[in-house]
């Protein structure tokens, strides 16, 4: 057996079985690691496929910094919050991954039966080793016959981080922001009991006075920190 | 160029070892630096001015007791470390050793392990693989402070990794590749100036004509491995040592060699694309001589590192992502359009 | 096929693209709803590259850089919404979300 088809099979298999876990998963956080190892396992066939610039992006973009945000996220929200309900209607759940096998079968039998079209381009590798590499006949199709596509691209980028900023911020100003969850399962402590005043021995005056003590704290949003914290001499 | 595959294999065996006993070293050049700094005599006891130090300090990690939270994500909480240490030490690959091809015992040896296409993408992407690592590990220690820890540090590397990168590209854009090799064996050429009857040789190393984005670079590469003063992460102070809180034995020493093999990576990282790599003086005669001066640039830097500890207080969070979305980017965005002006000037495609 | 060829890419694509599919038809988890919405797309990634590799073109990995970027946007606008609806309705649960449907 050829080495590449070997390295094929150990990636492919890889990123197949990490994409199946991603989907069983029960935690969110699992999943989020098994996508991981999906899109680093698919970096390397990039680089197979003599994409090595789109494999750089895709462990940089993809597995660095999009998967880091969705940990992130996934620590940020109230875990109360994160099971599934229902699971979705039972019918939905056989017919979900029939369609699935029938699509996959129809596509297996249009890539089996398909026309090579044969080469059109002029990117061979000898014309690729001729400009340097895939690095820079890869730079020089972009900022050329590219060049407005990245342009827009770089403005839905923009685009998308106001959009985010302006979507995650709270409704109201002045509004508790919300604070990293020390509520998470990961993060309750063992020593405390379940649920809600179980068993928990705090008397009714104690919670009166807690409250009385929260509604007198209050949360302030401030330009400026540095304004608050710096010693005033009077 | 191209030589068998066990010798290749045999290059990167050597240069892990190299790396990993650089880094039981680095602990005591940290230990002693620090103490001289603070007028301590530093490790002293184990073998000849405490050189021996960094041996007992294994022994110990690797004999103590390996605890688990009775709460943690087990599997998780075995991976998170190994995910560290292993991208660290991936990163070596790319790093090349000098630029000649040297013979020994008949047969000729690259000093670099492979020489990518896109090198520097490689270590800047296996550089923000290593966040997981910690992110991972504060999540599974099922310890709040540990919590806080990882979403700091994911916070912070993702914010300082935009920075190290965009400061990278001016470098890419004066040399017009992303191979270190290439960028390095740019820099072996002097540039020479005539003012008048004096003439002024220069080496054309990087930082002369990247200054701005060196300095980035360094404030981004400590902020990156979560080093003083911008080790939020595990600040002890506040989070008591932050994500590695649960983490005890051998499980915290892969964190620990994790953090320094970094340190190492992004100091030879620094030394091969701003000041020189293995350029210096006589480095064209023998090899050797070449590998001691890279030797004495990571040096060098990572005494710049080892002061910055010594003598900075610690940054408050707000204060640490406002130097890096409202000073360093503008500056390094800044640094990146002038130097592409200037590229376009000097290749005629630009006119006044 | 004991030659590697574009078939072999082709193949894993779908698969990985069906994976996805079945994963936001069954799973009703915002968060892993949209994890599967990235694995398609990575899916698709990789069949353009394959094909630009066969046709000897440079398009496609043009193509994939930009959905990459596109990806990279969605997700952060796709976090902030659920974030958002999170806040609202203290669930990520996707059959919750039914105003408009009663």
């Amino acid at each position: 057996m050829a080495w590449n088809l070997l390295f094929f099979y150990l990636l492919g298999g890889i990123s197949l079985l990490a994409a199946i876990g991603m989907v069983v998963a029960k935690n969110p956080v699992h999943s989020a690691i098994f996508l991981v190892l999906t899109l680093f396992n698919t970096a390397g066939i990039f680089v197979m496929l003599g994409a090595e610039f789109l494999a750089a992006a895709q462990v940089i973009v993809y597995a660095g910094a999009v998967l880091v945000l969705m940990l992130f996220f996934l620590m940020l929200i109230d875990p109360q919050n994160l099971p599934e309900r229902g699971g979705g209607h039972p019918v939905q759940r056989i017919i979900g991954p029939l369609l699935g096998v029938i699509l996959l079968l129809e596509v297996a039998a249009a890539i089996a039966n398909r026309a090579v079209s044969g080469t059109t381009g002029n990117a061979t590798p000898e014309n690729i080793a001729f400009v340097g590499g895939s690095t820079q006949a890869f730079g020089n199709l972009i900022f050329t016959q590219y060049l407005f596509t990245f342009e827009v691209v770089s403005l839905v980028l923009l685009i998308g981080v106001v959009g985010a900023i302006v979507l995650a911020l709270p409704e109201r100003l002045g509004e508790r922001l919300s604070t990293i969850s020390l509520g998470h399962p990961r993060g309750t402590d063992a020593a405390l009991p379940e649920g809600t005043g179980a068993a928990v021995p705090v008397t009714r005056a104690d919670r009166q006075a807690t409250a009385a003590l929260e509604a007198t704290r209050e949360v302030i949003l401030v330009r400026d920190p540095d304004a608050y914290t710096e010693v005033k001499s009077r | 160029m191209d030589q068998p595959i066990w010798l290749t294999f045999l290059v990167a065996f050597i240069f892990m070892n190299v790396l990993l006993i650089g880094m039981a070293y680095m602990t005591w050049y940290e230990r002693k630096v620090l103490a001289a700094m603070q007028d301590r005599v530093g490790p002293n006891r184990t073998g000849p001015k405490g050189l021996l130090q960094p041996i007992a300090d294994g022994i110990k990690l690797l004999g103590k007791e390996d605890l688990i939270p009775a709460n943690a994500d087990k599997v998780v909480f075995y991976f998170a470390p190994l995910v560290v240490f292993v991208v660290a030490i991936t990163r070596v690959a790319v790093i090349p050793f000098g630029n000649i091809t040297i013979s020994i015992f008949g047969q000729t040896i690259n000093l670099w392990i492979t020489d990518l296409n896109v090198g520097a993408l490689f270590l800047l992407a296996f550089g923000s693989l290593g966040v997981y690592g910690i992110i991972l590990g504060g999540y599974a220690s099922a310890n709040r402070y540990s919590l806080l820890g990882g979403l700091r540090s994911a916070a912070q590397v993702v914010s300082y990794e935009i920075i190290l990168g965009l400061s990278l590209v001016g470098i890419f854009l004066l040399s017009s590749s992303l191979s270190i090799r290439t960028i390095m064996e740019q820099q072996t050429r002097d540039l020479i100036f005539a003012l008048g009857p004096l003439t002024l040789t220069l080496p054309n190393w990087f930082i002369l004509s990247q200054p701005l984005a060196f300095v980035i670079f360094f404030l981004a590469a400590v902020a990156e491995t979560n080093r003083a003063p911008f080790d939020l992460p595990e600040a002890e102070t506040e989070l008591v040592s932050g994500f590695h809180t649960e983490y005890s034995a051998f499980r915290f020493s892969f964190y620990f060699l994790g953090e320094y093999i970094n340190m190492i990576i992004v100091s030879l990282f620094a030394a091969v694309l701003f000041l020189g790599g293995t350029d210096g003086p006589g480095a064209d005669r023998f090899w050797g001589i070449g590998i001691l001066w890279l030797l004495f640039k990571v040096i060098v830097f990572l005494f710049f590192y080892i002061w910055l500890r010594g003598t900075l207080p610690r940054f408050r969070y707000d204060q640490l992502m406002g130097i890096a979305w409202k000073v360093l980017l503008p500056l390094v965005l800044v640094n990146v359009l002038i130097t592409a002006l200037i590229r376009l000037i000097g290749n005629g495609q630009l006119r006044f | 096929m004991t030659e590697l060829s574009t078939n072999h890419f082709l193949f894993l694509s779908a698969a990985l693209f069906v994976i996805g599919l079945m994963g936001v038809l069954v799973r009703r988890n915002l968060l892993i709803m949209f994890m599967c919405v990235e694995l398609m797309m990575n899916a698709v990634n990789l069949s353009l590259v394959a094909f630009a590799r066969e046709t000897d073109t440079m398009f496609g990995e043009g193509f994939a850089l930009f959905t990459i970027a596109v990806a990279a946007a969605e997700a952060a606008v796709g976090l902030a919404i659920f974030l958002a609806l999170s806040r609202r309705a203290h669930t990520v649960d996707a059959d919750e979300f039914h105003a408009l449907y009663d």
